[in-house]
C-alpha cells in the first residue's frame, strides 16, 4: 500500500500566497476508488475528524494487512479552507457557499475553480461520501440525506453505513449546485452525510460513522471481503417529507431543551422552553406534535420567531 | 401615503422590530407597482433611492406637485433586510442568510422564509414588480435591467425605464430561489435593476435610477403631468450571451481608471495589474472585444480568477464561464 499527501488545486491570492488543496491517498491494488470529502463549510469539522480516524485506520491496515486495500482511498478533508482557518461558513473573500457553485468552472472566480477541480478528480470514483456537520444552531443524529431522484441507487448503499437515520427528500433546484448533485447526476454515486454540529466534533459519530465507511467500503469491493470489520450496531429509519415534521419558534428568546436528542416523544410531550431573561416565566413552550424521533435538535439556544427547534420523524400514525 | 408593516417580528433580545413599507396613491384595488430594494442589507443605492421617491409621491398625493396626480396604488419596500441594514449586512444577520435565496418563503418556516412569504404576498399582485440590487462591495455595475428569459411585455417594460442597459439572462438553479423568480413564475413583470457597488452610495447612479423609476411609473400610467426630462441617452438591449467577463489569470493589484458606460474598443486598456509585494506591473487587461462597460472592479486586491470588468457585446460572446458565474450581486 503507498500512502502520500497530493496537492490537487491551487489558487494565487494576492499578496504573496498561493493556496493549496490537499487530499491524502492510499493506493492498494487495481480495485474500486473510493473518496471522502469534508469541510465544504468552514464552521463544519466533523467530517475532518472522520477523515483523521479513517486515514488513522488505513495506516494501521498499511502495517497489519496491507493487502487487504484492494482499490484506491482519497480523502479530501478540508475543501474550503480559507473558511476553516478563519471559521467562516462560506468561501472567504468572494463570501460564496461552496457547496452551491458546482459544477463550477476552470474559468470562473475562486469558488467556481476549486469547485471544477473537486469535481474533476471525484468523478468516476465508485462512492463518494460527502460529510457535513450541520451549522452551529442544529445538531443532528448522524444521517444520510439522499435526493428521491436518486432514491434508488443510493438507498441500498446508505442503509449499511452504520447511521440511525435516511431521509429521502424531493428535488430543490438549488440543491442542484451542490457537489453531491453534480457527481450523482454525473452517474458517480455520493452519499451526502450530516451529523453533530457546526464548530464541534463529536468522537462518538466520527467512529459510528467510520465503522460504517470501511464496512460500505469492503462491500463495494474496495476493502478484503475476509478484512475483520467491527459489526454494524445501527439501522436506519428511513424519513421523507411525509413524516418528517418541523418545528419552528412562535417567539423569540432563549430556548432550553426539555428533552435529548435522538428520544422517542409522545405526542403532546414537552420539547423545550422557550425564556427570556428579563422574567421568570416562560415566553412559551414547544410541544411535540406527533409521536416521533427527534432527529434534529437546536443546539444554539438564541431563537428568533421561525428559528427551527427541532425535527421529528414521525413514528406512530397520522396525527 | 399610509406607512404600512409588511411583517412585525419580535427579537430574542430587543425590542420588537417591523418591516416597513409605503403604500401610496388610491387604495382602492391591488397595487399596480411594487418596487422593493434592500433584501440584501450592504445594498444601499435602491434603499435610498427608494426612500427618496416615497417622498416625492406623498408629495404629489398630497398636493404639493402642481398638475401632477397619482393614478395607481404603488406598494414601496426600500428594505426588507432591516436588521441587516442597521448593522451593514448583507445577509440577515442572525444566521447568515441570503434573504434574496428563500423565495417563495412560507409562512410556518425558519425567520427569513416567513418575510420572503409575506414580501411575496404583498407584492404579487401588483402589475409591475421591480426589485433593486446593487452588486457586491467589490464590483460596480451601470444601472441596468436585467431579465430572465423575458416576455415581450417585459421587454417592452425594461425600457420604460431608460437606463442605458437592458440584459437578458437565462434562468438558472441559483436564480429559482430569488424573489424575482418567485414574480414570474406567478405571471405578471418581473423586472431586476442592477445599480452602483454595495457598501456605500454612488449618487450619479442614484440620481439616475430615481429619474428611471420616475419615468417607468409615469409610462405605465401611474403618474400622470409630468414633465419627463430628456432621456440621457440610448437605450440599448443585450439578448443572452452578450456578456464578455474579463478575467484576471493574476493575483495582486487592480487598478482602472475607468468609469462604467463608456463605450470601450477591442484591444482598449481596461486596468493594470500589479504584483502585490513586490509592486511590479504583472499584466495589462485590455479588451478583447468592444461593448459597453457595463462593470468594473472598485475592489483593488485581486485574486486569481476575480472579475475585473464586464463588457457588453453586439455579437454575442457565448456562454463564457455561464454569465451567472460572475459575482452574486443580486
Amino acid at each position: 500500500m503507498k500512502i502520500g499527501q497530493e496537492t490537487f488545486f491551487t489558487l494565487e491570492l494576492p499578496y504573496r500566497e498561493r493556496i493549496a488543496l490537499e487530499r491524502a491517498v492510499f493506493e492498494g491494488g487495481p480495485g474500486p476508488r473510493v473518496a471522502v470529502v469534508s469541510g465544504l463549510h468552514g464552521d463544519e469539522l466533523e467530517g475532518l475528524y472522520v477523515c483523521h480516524r479513517l486515514a488513522g485506520r488505513l495506516e494501521a491496515l498499511a502495517k497489519r494487512r496491507p493487502d487487504a486495500l484492494l482499490g484506491r482511498v482519497e480523502l479530501y478533508p478540508a475543501m474550503n479552507p480559507l473558511g476553516l482557518d478563519t471559521l467562516q461558513r462560506r468561501v472567504p473573500i468572494h463570501d460564496v457557499d461552496l457547496n452551491r457553485v458546482f459544477p463550477g468552472h476552470p474559468e470562473g472566480l475562486f469558488p467556481h475553480r476549486l469547485a471544477h477541480a473537486a469535481l474533476r478528480n471525484l468523478l468516476g470514483a465508485a462512492l463518494v461520501i460527502d460529510i457535513h456537520a450541520s451549522n452551529v444552531y442544529l445538531r443532528e443524529i448522524p444521517q444520510v440525506r439522499i435526493a428521491r431522484a436518486f432514491e434508488g441507487e443510493l438507498v441500498p448503499l446508505a442503509r449499511s453505513m452504520n447511521l440511525d437515520l435516511i431521509w429521502v427528500h424531493e428535488a430543490v433546484t438549488v440543491l442542484e449546485n451542490t457537489i453531491a448533485h453534480s457527481l450523482n447526476e454525473r452517474g458517480t454515486p455520493c452519499l451526502v452525510v450530516e451529523m453533530g454540529v457546526g464548530m464541534r466534533i463529536t468522537p462518538a459519530f466520527a467512529d459510528q460513522l467510520v465503522t460504517g465507511i470501511l464496512s460500505l467500503w469492503q462491500r463495494i469491493g474496495a476493502l478484503a471481503a475476509d478484512l475483520a470489520l467491527e459489526p454494524l450496531g445501527h439501522a436506519p429509519l428511513v424519513a421523507d417529507d411525509s413524516n418528517v415534521h418541523y418545528l419552528n419558534a412562535e417567539v423569540s428568546g432563549i430556548f432550553v431543551p426539555a428533552t435529548e436528542h435522538w428520544m422517542e416523544v409522545g405526542r403532546g410531550d414537552l420539547l423545550g422552553r422557550i425564556v427570556s431573561p428579563l422574567q421568570g416565566e416562560a415566553l412559551g413552550e414547544v410541544r411535540s406534535p406527533v409521536a416521533g424521533v427527534v432527529f434534529t435538535l437546536r443546539e444554539y439556544p438564541l431563537v428568533y420567531e421561525g428559528s427551527l427547534l427541532a425535527r421529528i420523524m414521525r413514528t406512530g400514525g397520522r396525527p | 401615503m399610509t406607512e404600512r408593516e409588511l411583517l412585525h417580528m419580535t427579537a430574542p433580545m430587543r425590542e420588537d422590530f417591523e418591516i416597513p413599507y409605503h403604500d401610496v396613491g388610491p387604495r382602492e384595488g391591488l397595487p399596480r407597482v411594487a418596487l422593493v430594494a434592500g433584501l440584501h442589507g450592504n445594498e444601499l443605492n435602491g434603499v435610498f433611492v427608494l426612500a427618496r421617491l416615497a417622498h416625492f409621491l406623498r408629495q404629489i398625493e398630497e398636493g404639493r406637485r402642481k398638475d401632477t396626480h397619482l393614478l395607481g396604488r404603488v406598494v414601496v419596500v426600500p428594505a426588507v433586510n432591516v436588521l441587516g441594514l442597521n448593522i451593514r449586512s448583507r445577509a440577515w444577520p442572525f444566521d447568515g442568510t441570503d434573504l434574496n435565496r428563500m423565495f417563495p418563503g412560507y409562512d410556518a418556516g425558519e425567520t427569513t422564509q416567513r418575510i420572503a412569504a409575506a414580501l411575496l404576498r404583498l407584492t404579487e399582485p401588483a402589475r409591475w414588480r421591480i426589485d433593486i440590487h446593487s452588486s457586491n462591495v467589490d464590483f460596480e455595475e451601470l444601472p441596468q435591467v436585467r431579465l430572465y428569459d423575458p416576455s415581450d411585455e417585459e421587454r417592452r417594460a425594461a425600457r420604460w425605464l431608460g437606463l442605458p442597459a437592458v440584459i437578458e439572462r437565462p434562468v438558472n438553479a441559483t436564480f429559482s430561489a430569488t424573489l424575482a423568480n418567485a414574480w414570474r413564475e406567478r405571471g405578471g413583470h418581473a423586472l431586476v435593476v442592477q445599480a452602483g457597488h454595495a457598501g456605500g452610495l454612488q449618487p450619479a447612479h442614484c440620481e439616475r435610477l430615481f429619474r428611471a423609476l420616475v419615468d417607468f411609473l409615469e409610462r405605465c400610467g401611474v403618474l400622470a403631468g409630468l414633465e419627463l426630462a430628456e432621456p440621457d441617452g440610448d437605450v440599448h438591449h443585450f439578448g443572452s450571451g452578450h456578456a464578455l467577463p474579463l478575467i484576471s489569470e493574476h493575483a495582486g493589484w487592480f487598478a482602472s481608471r475607468l468609469e462604467v458606460g463608456q463605450w470601450i474598443q477591442a484591444g482598449e486598456l481596461v486596468g493594470y495589474v500589479y504584483d502585490g509585494f513586490r509592486g511590479e506591473l504583472r499584466a495589462e487587461i485590455r479588451a478583447p472585444r468592444s461593448g459597453l462597460l457595463s462593470g468594473v472592479r472598485r475592489q483593488p486586491l485581486l485574486c486569481e480568477g476575480d472579475l475585473v470588468a464586464r463588457v457588453l457585446t453586439r455579437e454575442p460572446v457565448g456562454a463564457i464561464a455561464g454569465t451567472d458565474l460572475m459575482g452574486h450581486g443580486q
